[in-house]
Formats: structure tokens, C-alpha cells, sequence
């Protein structure tokens, strides 16, 4: 097998009981060297948007949603949104290597499962985008955990998020669209995301399915 | 767009773009049965790996140059070879030896007929300048050529000496990071992957360092290199070390062949010389060498030659100084590896005289040129340490007019079929190039 980012060879040292217990050995994905250079976030950080830091406050952003919206989001962050991160997303998004969902796949479906929702909702991305990239980023990071899509990407947004700084990105209108929101209705929604970067994108999903009657919406992204 | 930038080339589009008048378009991924074939590269890929969502499919293996999937089409105008001719086209005018202007009529003789060839020159023949008579003659004949290597740093390397050689020819110089985009050019130096992007779109290709890393045994990149060429089209790789393929070619006659076993100063390759050292690491780590090396070494230095020390890997650098450095305290060297932050600071050095010897891995091998130096390598049986390579390696000694000759030390744990391949191969070349020199006694 081979590393799916830097294409050497990936060994494991085998088992007795990898060869005597039936089904198929788990082979990494991934090289030790590769995996290494992400890194999980733990430690102190901001008891609501999982963001690193030194104390163990709210901090200064989550105030400023908690005056905004008068509620707050419970967001979690598996990985630091660093260079080895930034690389990954580049080739899995904007290269479109669809391969490359198999990376975190795993560890993003047992987060998920870990935060035990009725509903997980996906991040949607607009028609344009799924006409040239072929398939949504996070829900090819979910295989496997039944998803509602009951968010539409509105508008035709010219330019992408990413390409936007920190202030045009929080001017940002509302992107999304509610579809068939009845299945909402006191239900427990997990949001889920790539990347969180200022929290605008899912402040504005979560505003949307609170006010279709959800009664607790917390979210889920793999980096931040 | 205008029309010219699609001549010969496979410009990726949304599937949805219009159709434009005059422009062919092609289909980007074939599926058959269980595998996906992609239109640029060629490679099948097991449809589970090559899905995306909603039965689309996309071609995982050339995706660094942009991705190929069924939600694109390749735009393509048949080449139209429409140059504008200025004369003179060779701006060169440096003189090739009797020698290399015989192997230079016959390579160019062979790009009039459009043949598959290979130049098999010594190193240090003057290649380069010899693909000039036979790349003027084509370009005057309005052919459209390209120049390629597996290697960025011999593209860049070429291109100058080429815009030098052509300048009244339009010229595009192509790789990963090329900062000028895509120009309709007649003649095109880039990397081997960039031939991927054409489509039927030369009359003479021009391989150099065909046995280069990461081409020699690269399905994906052989495939660009009938792909780019027209179906008449010819093709010409350049290398002082064919591999086995190559060498299998030759004597199936699928391959015309032109040796050029003298190096451009008429002289022979220096012969390479095995001795056993089986404990060589044992002994470096006890600050310890074969004591032939030690003889070898103080040999050269009394005579004031200057050589290049190679050991396999990066981690063996550090006890080989060490050990060095005991017995041979009072000499200045330098240990150079890839990723060294002070590589080009310490070769620049070497050349302006300042260390008597560098002790280095595989990375001097090619394309460094030191003058009237000698060549030992240490543990040459390594597995990193392929016969192209060592062939490259002893190749380094003897480069100049002043000093044509110099010595080969190979030292050897167990003897070893690559080893056995390189003494072979130089050997067969000097046995040519002594007939040669018979043949041409004026040099």
C-alpha cells in the first residue's frame, strides 16, 4: 500500500491476532511521517469553539456570536488548520483528489457518532462548485453516517469563501436555504463543516435550523 | 483564446462550454469494465478508487497537472505547424570535433526520416551541441520539435543554451512552475510530464537523461512521449546510460542507434575499479577505512588531484568525515547531501579550489561538472546506487582537455550484478571508442 500524500510505501507490523482474526486487516491510509505533521487539538482551548489557547475562558469571537444571536454554538475542532492541513484541503478541494477523503474519514465518523445527534447535517456547497469539484467535501468526509441535506447553498457566490479576508468574510449574507425544515422540529442537529475558521459560514446554518424548531444545534468540523 | 494555443494540445474544459468552430473536442475518461482509462495519461484505474459522486469518474494519477474527469472535455486542434521562418535559424557557432559532427549528421539524418532513436554518448561527449545541426535542419524544414528531460534543473539548464543556439526561433520553456503560461512555440523545452498536455503535436521529439529518475521505468511518462509526437512523428532520446529497455530496443532494431563512445577531447572513459571491503561500515564506525582507500586517497593528494568521495545514504556521511578527518586531519573537505542548506555554497567551493575533496551521496551525479578530478565510491553495491548511476558517477573523472584521464575507485561489501553492469558498460563503450580513435587518427 501506499501513502496517499506522499506516495511511499505505508507498513504495519502484523499481529498474531491480525492474521488468526477473520475479516480484512485495517491498513493506514497514510504514512507515519504524513500523519504526524497534523496536529489534533487538545490542551486548553475556548470551552466553546474548541479554538487553542492559553486559559480555558470563552473567548473574545464567542462573545461577540453570544451578543449577536443571544445563543451559542457548541462547536468542536478535531485538528490545528495548519500547513500540513491547509496542503491537505488544497489537494483534496481545489485539486478535487476525491481519494483523499479516506485520510480522515475515520476519525470524523467517530466524532460524529461520539456527539450522538438525532440529525447530521452537512455543510452544503453551491451548484457551481458541485459542477466543477464533482462531490461535496464533507459529505465525501462522512461516508457512511446517514445524512439529512436539508441545507441548500442560495446564492451563486462569486467568490469563494476562502478567497475572502477576515471582515468581507463576516459581512458575509446569509448562503443558505432550508429544504422540507418540518424534520427539524425538536430534534438535536450537528452541523457538520471542513474547516472553521471566523464561524460565520455556521452561525448562519445554525440560525436557520433553529428557527425552523431545532431545540439544540452543535457542530462538528475536522480543522480549525 | 485564440485557435494557436490548442494546436496539438489537450486543453481541459468545463463539459458544458460551447463548442467552438474548428475546434475538435475529445472524451476525457473511457470506462471499461472495472477500470477507467484516462484520455491525457493513458492509466486504467479501479473504478472504486477513480468514482466521484453521481457516477462520475476522474483520473487520480496525472491529477498534478489538473484533474481529468467526466466533468470535463479536452478542447484539441489538430497542429497546423504555422511558423514563421527567420533566418539564419542556428545562431550557434562553435565547431563540433570529426567525431561529433558524424554522430550529429547522423542523428539529423534520422530526424529528416522521422525515426525512433537513441544517442547513446559517453558522458561528457557534448550531447547538447550535437542535437543542434539536426534541430536546425528541422526547424528550417517547419517542424514543430520539443526538448524534453524528466529533470526541472536539466530543463533549465538547456533552455538558455538553446535560446542561444536558436534565437530568431519562437521558444517556450514548460514545467511545473514555470512562471510564463502556455504560448504556441515551434520549439518547446519542458519537463516530461508537461508532454502529457499534447496531443499529436510534434514532428521530432528530443528526449535528454532519458534514463533519469523518475522516467526510466515510468509507464505513465513513456506513454506522454508517443502521445505528443505526431503518428509520422519521430522521436530521439539522448542518454550516456540506457537501461535495459532501451538497451532491448537497440538490439531488436526497434531502435536506430548512434554511439558516441570518445568523449569530445578523443579520450577513453576511465575504467572503473572494484576492490572488496566487506566491514566498510563496521570499520567507519570505529573511525576506521579500507586501507586501500586510505593508500588510494593519500595518493591522490600527494599528486595534488582532487576527487569526490561517495558514500550510499546521508546517515553514512557523518562517520565517513569522522573517520576521514583522523587520517587526514591537516586536508580541507566537505560533506554535501540533498537537503544540505549550504549545498551550492560548498560545490561552488570545491570548484574555486578550496577543498581538496567533498564527501557526498548520489546527488553529484549528474550535470556537475568539477575539473581533473578522480572518483572513489564507497560501498558502491548499495541498492541506491543504480548501474545508470554508477556509470554517471566514474563518468564525473576525466572531463577535461587539461587532465582526460583519472581514477575509478569502486569499493564493493559483496560484489553484486549492478556493479558488474556499470564496469561492463564502460568497458563496451571504450571498446567502441578505441575503434573509433583507430578510425579517426586526425582528433
Amino acid at each position: 500500500m501506499q501513502c496517499l500524500l506522499c506516495n511511499r510505501l505505508v507498513t504495519k507490523r502484523l499481529a498474531i491476532r491480525d492474521l488468526l482474526w477473520p475479516g480484512k486487516i485495517e491498513w493506514p491510509v497514510v504514512c507515519e511521517e504524513c500523519w504526524s505533521r497534523f496536529t489534533a487539538i487538545h490542551g486548553p482551548a475556548c470551552p466553546v469553539c474548541s479554538a487553542p489557547q492559553s486559559t480555558a475562558t470563552i473567548c473574545r469571537e464567542c462573545r461577540r456570536w453570544r451578543s449577536l444571536y443571544q445563543w451559542q454554538l457548541r462547536h468542536t475542532a478535531l485538528y490545528r488548520y495548519n500547513e500540513a492541513m491547509k496542503d491537505f484541503m488544497h489537494r483534496y478541494k481545489f485539486n478535487g483528489d476525491y481519494r483523499l477523503r479516506a485520510v480522515f474519514q475515520p476519525t470524523l465518523v467517530a466524532a460524529v457518532k461520539k456527539l450522538s445527534a438525532d440529525l447530521v447535517v452537512p455543510i452544503p456547497v453551491t451548484a457551481t462548485t458541485m459542477q466543477t469539484r464533482g462531490f461535496n467535501q464533507v459529505t465525501g468526509l462522512l461516508t457512511g453516517v446517514p445524512l439529512t441535506t436539508c441545507l441548500t447553498a442560495r446564492v451563486k457566490d462569486k467568490t469563494a469563501q476562502s478567497k475572502k479576508n477576515r471582515h468581507e468574510r463576516l459581512q458575509a449574507p446569509q448562503p443558505f436555504a432550508l429544504v422540507d425544515p418540518a424534520q427539524l422540529v425538536g430534534k438535536r442537529v450537528l452541523l457538520v463543516d471542513d474547516v472553521y475558521t471566523t464561524g460565520r459560514t455556521i452561525y448562519h446554518a445554525a440560525n436557520l435550523v433553529y428557527g425552523a424548531g431545532a431545540t439544540t444545534v452543535i457542530s462538528v468540523s475536522l480543522a480549525r | 483564446m485564440t485557435l494557436t494555443e490548442y494546436y496539438g494540445r489537450l486543453v481541459l474544459v468545463n463539459r458544458h462550454q460551447p463548442e467552438i468552430a474548428g475546434v475538435t473536442t475529445l472524451k476525457t475518461i473511457t470506462r471499461e469494465g472495472a477500470v477507467v482509462r484516462c484520455g491525457r495519461c493513458g492509466q486504467v484505474t479501479p473504478v472504486h478508487e477513480a468514482a466521484l459522486p453521481g457516477g462520475e469518474f476522474y483520473c487520480p494519477q496525472c491529477i498534478n497537472l489538473g484533474r481529468v474527469s467526466t466533468l470535463c472535455k479536452f478542447y484539441h486542434v489538430p497542429e497546423a505547424n504555422q511558423f514563421e521562418l527567420k533566418k539564419p535559424v542556428l545562431t550557434w557557432n562553435g565547431k563540433l570535433s570529426p567525431l561529433q559532427a558524424r554522430a550529429a549528421k547522423q542523428v539529423a539524418d534520422r530526424m529528416v526520416a522521422h525515426q525512433s532513436q537513441l544517442l547513446w554518448a559517453v558522458t561528457g561527449a557534448g550531447k547538447t551541441e550535437m542535437m543542434f545541426p539536426g534541430i536546425a535542419a528541422a526547424l528550417a524544414r517547419g517542424e514543430r520539435l520539443a526538448v524534453a528531460s524528466p529533470r526541472v534543473d536539466v530543463c533549465l539548464e538547456l533552455y538558455p543554451r538553446l535560446r542561444a543556439a536558436f534565437a530568431n526561433t519562437e521558444m517556450a520553456l514548460l514545467h511545473g512552475r514555470a512562471e510564463r503560461p502556455y504560448h504556441y512555440a515551434q520549439l518547446t523545452v519542458c519537463t516530461t510530464h508537461q508532454l502529457l498536455r499534447f496531443y499529436h503535436a510534434f514532428d521530432n521529439l528530443i528526449i535528454d537523461e532519458v534514463d533519469a529518475f523518475p522516467y526510466a521505468a515510468n509507464p505513465l511518462l513513456f506513454y506522454a512521449s508517443r502521445q505528443a509526437v505526431k503518428k509520422t512523428g519521430g522521436r530521439l532520446f539522448l542518454t550516456a546510460t540506457p537501461d535495459a529497455t532501451l538497451q532491448g530496443a537497440v538490439r531488436q532494431r526497434k531502435l536506430a542507434v548512434t554511439y558516441l563512445p570518445l568523449r569530445f577531447h578523443g579520450h577513453l572513459l576511465p575504467t572503473i575499479h572494484c576492490h572488496l571491503a566487506r566491514r566498510w561500515r563496521v570499520q567507519l564506525r570505529h573511525q576506521q577505512m579500507p586501507s586501500q582507500l586510505v593508500r588510494v586517497m593519500r595518493s591522490a593528494l600527494r599528486k595534488q588531484h582532487r576527487f569526490l568521495l561517495f558514500v550510499p545514504h546521508v546517515k553514512d556521511l557523518a562517520p565517513a568525515a569522522a573517520a576521514v578527518h583522523r587520517y587526514f586531519a591537516s586536508q580541507s573537505f566537505a560533506t554535501v547531501h540533498a537537503s544540505d542548506p549550504a549545498r551550492l555554497t560548498k560545490v561552488q567551493a570545491m570548484r574555486d579550489g578550496q577543498y581538496q575533496f567533498l564527501i557526498t551521496t548520489s546527488i553529484l551525479e549528474r550535470g556537475v561538472t568539477f575539473p581533473e578530478i578522480d572518483v572513489f565510491v564507497l560501498g558502491a553495491d548499495d541498492a541506491v546506487f543504480s548501474t545508470a548511476a554508477l556509470v554517471q558517477i566514474a563518468g564525473r573523472a576525466g572531463r577535461s582537455a587539461s587532465r582526460p584521464t583519472g581514477r575509478v575507485e569502486f569499493w564493493v561489501a559483496d560484489h553484486c550484478r549492478r556493479v558488474n553492469q556499470a564496469v561492463r558498460q564502460v568497458a563496451y563503450m571504450n571498446n567502441k571508442g578505441r575503434r573509433c580513435q583507430d578510425a579517426v587518427p586526425a582528433l
